[in-house]
């Protein structure tokens, strides 16, 4: 199991998880102060949404789908710039977990090819599992969460409305993207770059 | 959410990974059987009676180590025969090979990979490949890495070559550039997956990710040994 959590860590380095960090990262930053109840929206839903596409629960959610969740965390992370509740920030989050993982497609080290293998017949263990794997690629959320939360001083950072603004653009804009189909174009170049760096 | 409920659950997660390596420490579950049941192409495969240890087959990079590793024994029995392989078709031409069809390769073992240059996980099997390559290769194995690219700047032919040849990759390449063929192999879409396919045209072995070589190599090693099939 710790072999599980480990090769998802590692996983976290290489450009086909991009697709589940960014978001992740978007909402953090977003959410601001209530990045914790971002993320675990975020995270809750990706780990579920992961399990129900991988073991066959569901089928692909259509690219429409994809993009009116990111439209619809873009609308929802916005809200706490006029009143802060936590519950809409993690449902923010939580949207957009589950249009990150419908794009996401893995690639696949030995640890998470054997749980693939025989997702489905581990049942409940197999949805643990997942979420192992899962939080260890998430693991640098958690740094930035973490960052977020306890670094509230503005002259760190910039000030909240405009990085609530800013993220809740950036949802609106993968939402576009993925609607228009532009979004492998997008996500090919930041990982080019990301190589080149 | 204030700072002791967001320390609370940072602690929180920490004791959730206490468990998780407190309970690993405890037991020694061997790895699962592969019983992926994917799309028109396999259904089971409980071929696990060899070593499934992907550590035990030695770093074929490491001149010492690939000079002493012991062969791999075929499996003792036929592994299970998941059905026929699909074609490969509508594909943007083939690399270092003349071949135009993947039915060029009738009759022949088939080691057949999904696989992308910028893949982590795909570019660590071409060490164990290559080794299998160079051992069934002189008997009549063909390796046919099937290149979906999950990114644009993967889908230029000549970024394909030039990854080949800094990767070492020397079997052919078929370039399945809009991944038709990759989702219709796969149900559910992972890199790398490699599938085995015996002379007759069926699939012998199908995987997710890296590892199981020894069961690859035990699998290529019992199809060759039996004329194909």
């Amino acid at each position: 199991m710790i072999d599980l959590l480990v090769e998802g860590f590692e996983t976290a380095l290489f450009p086909c998880s991009l697709v589940l960090l960014a978001p992740g990262v978007a909402a953090a930053v977003t959410a601001r102060q209530e990045s914790a109840a971002a993320l675990t929206g975020y995270v809750t839903t990706v780990i579920v949404v992961g399990w129900l596409r991988f073991s066959g629960q569901i089928g692909d959610i259509g690219i429409p789908i994809v993009a009116m969740a990111f439209a619809l965390a873009a609308a929802l992370l916005v809200v706490p710039l006029i009143r802060r509740i936590n519950l809409v920030s993690a449902a923010g989050g939580g949207v957009a977990g589950v249009a990150a993982a419908a794009l996401w497609e893995p690639c696949v080290g030995a640890e998470f090819g054997g749980l693939l293998s025989d997702l489905t017949g581990r049942g409940v263990v197999g949805v643990f599992l997942m979420g192992v794997y899962l939080v260890g690629i998430m693991a640098p959320l958690a740094i930035v969460g973490a960052v977020l939360h306890l670094i509230p001083n503005p002259f760190l950072l910039p000030a909240r409305p405009f990085m609530m603004v800013a993220g809740s653009a950036f949802f609106a804009v993968l939402a576009v993207a993925t609607a228009t189909g532009v979004i492998n174009s997008v996500i090919s170049k930041l990982v080019e770059l990301s190589i080149t760096v | 959410m204030n700072r002791g409920q967001f320390i609370a659950i940072l602690v929180g997660l920490v004791g959730v990974i206490g468990v998780v390596v407190a309970l690993n420490s405890g037991s020694n579950e061997p790895a699962q059987a592969s019983t992926a049941s994917e799309g028109a192409v396999a259904q089971t495969n409980d071929s696990s009676d060899v070593g499934d240890n992907p550590d035990s087959l030695a770093d074929p990079n490491a001149d010492s180590t690939a000079d002493e590793k012991a062969p791999v024994e075929p499996t003792a029995n036929a592994p299970e025969n998941l059905g026929p392989a699909m074609d490969l078709v509508d594909l943007d031409g083939w690399l270092q090979t003349d071949a135009t069809a993947l039915s060029d390769f009738d009759g022949q073992v088939k080691i057949l990979q999904f696989w992308t240059f910028s893949c982590h996980n795909c570019t660590a099997t071409i060490p164990y490949l290559q080794d299998i390559y160079a051992t069934y290769e002189p008997q009549g194995l063909e390796i046919i890495g099937v290149h979906a690219p999950e990114f644009d700047f993967e889908r230029d032919p000549a970024a394909v070559q030039e990854a080949a040849e800094r990767l070492g990759v020397t079997w052919p390449i078929a370039l399945d550039t809009d991944k038709l063929n990759f989702r219709a192999w796969q149900d559910r879409r992972f890199w790398p997956r490699t599938f085995v396919i015996d002379a007759n045209g069926d699939v012998r072995f199908n995987h997710i990710g890296e590892g199981k070589y020894d069961e690859l190599e035990a699998t290529v090693a019992y199809l060759i040994e039996n004329g194909g099939s």
